[in-house]
């Protein structure tokens, strides 16, 4: 068969497939419709919404007029690859971001573990207060930080007043520990969050057989439960890395390293006004994230991942 | 055989074993001398007191901030280690718009929930059917759809960046920010929804209505979505309040007046005195709490799209 018939074959199937589709007669063939029809408006919005500019992101970063969208000119991608700033930025994204999930996730095994295991007084509490800043936006976890670490914090002022020194010296808010703190902030409670779907589904007779048979509880946590929460764990370190790559709010506020995001919006600010560049950047960005999520995912059930 | 051998070793072994006689003829091993357990492992003993003050440590550092801002937007003076001078409603009367206008929070709050009531609700249009379809069906490529309807893969930035060159008239909109906070936040409508979905016999339930002589969307929309009215207010909620504060995308896009809720806070970080702001963001905790308040009431763990068993 030549490559022209079997091309006519398959966009005849296509034009069979949307047909029935549209016209169903069988039952197999209208719950298919069903499917497509449910699934439209998603669908047409996510082409409006996220499609559409991002094909806009591809046009605006080979753009040789940046003011217009117009010719072609590959000098934004020459930019990025050459100038040594924005390796330097990558990095600093990959560590910092890396080293904030490391510690958020451990911390949220930590907490999953003491509400699920642990019989606490005021649970809902304790529920309520670590997911709370789930709801929080980035530009307030850095007025919070400012508020505790900051010259006029709460943190800053009671150590300076033990201690003897002087405030401002002790002001870490904008130092790069203040940043960590606020990244922390944000990410704990979403890994928290993962895990305890997690801790939910662990085996609880496993592990008192473990501990009836003579397994201290490190033995029983380290050989039964964490074998069994590993795929919470992955998700949970899908899920923190990629949002802790997204935060932009706080690190906008408190200036002190610079992360992919903040780069973003230099690029378009007025004096260093690269769009195409910063449409570059963004795309390496997003073609990053679904690259890791799909492939981190590979490694997870996905009915393991919640938000 | 070594299953045989192994109580016998035992029982020669064993430090003050004596046979007793028992009625029927066998005989029952008691030990005399109480069996001393060996010290218990360090985890045991210092484990749970350590992960426990972690946690504890975790809590603190999650609340604490919040606890200190909502009660120092009461006070008149925040110089010294802890805020003096209570109680005083002046920043919130600021904040509220009877006082210094400068921080009136409110023209943009009341914009940014109107923007996150449309995002909601289109997000109740898009979210459910699609949650419905991934639940219910098998179908091909079901798996990449679920991927990509739970999880957001555009940051907020970078659509908020690209959103502005595509709809250089509408993009800077209200309907503009409808549209892109609506994408934002689907997954977790989607999430709560399935949740809420997966819990009920979907199949059961269709075949019911249907046999009943009720036609396909009639059974979808006076059937099923009824029966999911739950996860659709949990996930109502949590898009609302997310919404309501979003700043990355809102940061990237917005340009006119008046501000959204998040950028009015960024742009008056440095002119607002720390009480008048911690009054603003106090109003934004209050909305979160009840927000909280009502999906615990709903059967939500908190401000998360996992509900309680």
């Amino acid at each position: 068969m030549s490559v022209r018939e079997s091309t006519a074959a398959s966009v005849r199937r296509v034009a069979v497939f949307a047909a029935t589709t549209a016209r169903p007669t069988t039952e197999r063939e209208r719950e298919r419709r069903r499917i497509a029809i449910m699934c439209l408006p998603f669908f047409a919005l996510a082409t409006v919404a996220g499609f559409v500019p991002l094909a806009m992101l591809v046009r605006m970063s080979v753009a040789a007029d940046v003011i217009w969208i117009e010719g072609w000119s590959l000098d934004a991608w020459r930019t990025l690859l050459t100038e040594p700033t924005y390796r330097r930025v990558a990095w600093n994204t990959v560590w910092f971001v890396g080293l904030a999930t490391v510690v958020s996730v451990v911390l949220g095994v930590a907490v999953a573990h003491v509400l699920e295991k642990y019989d606490l007084p005021f649970e809902r509490v304790v529920v309520a207060a670590v997911s709370f800043p789930i709801a929080l936006p980035g530009i307030i976890v850095a007025i919070l930080v400012i508020a505790m670490l900051g010259r006029q914090g709460l943190v800053t002022n009671a150590i300076a007043a033990v201690t003897g020194t002087s405030a401002i010296d002790l002001a870490s808010a904008t130092a790069i520990t203040g940043l960590f703190l606020g990244y922390v902030y944000s990410l704990v409670p979403r890994a928290t969050m993962v895990l305890r779907g997690t801790y939910a589904e662990v085996n609880t007779q496993a592990e008192e057989a473990a501990r009836s048979l003579g397994a201290s509880r490190w033995e029983t946590f380290y050989r039964v439960t964490l074998p069994e929460i590993r795929p919470g764990i992955a998700a949970a370190t899908i899920l923190t890395f990629r949002s802790g790559l997204a935060i932009f709010g706080t690190v906008l506020l408190l200036q002190s390293h610079y992360v992919i995001t903040l780069q973003i919006q230099r690029e378009i600010s007025v004096g260093t006004y690269r769009p195409d560049v910063a449409a570059a950047i963004g795309l390496v960005y997003v073609v990053f994230i679904v690259a890791f999520t799909f492939v981190g995912l590979r490694f997870v059930r996905t009915d393991t991942v919640t938000l | 055989m070594s299953d045989d051998a192994e109580p016998q070793r035992r029982s020669r072994s064993g430090v003050g074993v004596e046979p007793n006689s028992r009625t029927d003829g066998g005989s029952v091993e008691t030990t005399v001398e109480a069996w001393t357990p060996s010290r218990p492992a360090l985890s045991t003993r210092l484990g749970r007191p350590l992960v426990l003050g972690i946690v504890t440590l975790v809590v603190l550092v999650l609340s604490v901030p919040v606890v200190v801002t909502f009660v120092s937007s009461f006070a008149e003076t925040a110089t010294g280690i802890l805020p003096r001078g209570f109680v005083t409603f002046e920043h919130w009367r600021d904040v509220l718009g009877l006082g210094d206008d400068q921080m009136a929070v409110i023209p943009g709050l009341a914009f940014s929930l109107a923007i996150a009531t449309g995002g909601m609700i289109l997000n109740v249009v898009i979210g459910v059917p699609i949650a419905y379809a991934l639940t219910r069906y098998e179908f091909y490529a079901r798996d990449w759809l679920n991927t990509l309807a739970i999880v957001p893969l555009v940051p907020g930035v970078v659509l908020g960046l690209a959103f502005v060159q595509t709809y250089p008239n509408h993009g800077r909109s209200a309907l503009g920010l409808i549209a892109g906070y609506c994408l934002l936040k689907s997954p977790y409508m989607v999430l709560t929804v399935q949740s809420s979905f997966q819990s009920m016999d979907l199949v059961r339930l269709e075949e019911s209505a249907r046999s009943l002589g009720a036609s396909w969307p009639r059974t979808f929309l006076t059937v099923v979505v009824p029966h999911a009215k739950r996860g659709i207010l949990a996930g109502c909620i949590i898009t609302w309040t997310l919404a309501a504060a979003e700043f990355n995308f809102t940061f990237m896009v917005v340009s006119g007046s008046p501000d959204p809720f998040a950028v009015f806070l960024y742009r008056n970080t440095s002119n607002a005195t720390y009480m008048q702001q911690a009054a603003a963001v106090s109003v934004y905790f209050l909305l979160v709490v009840s927000a909280i308040a009502v999906l615990q009431l709903i059967g939500n763990r908190g401000f998360t799209t996992i509900r309680d068993q």
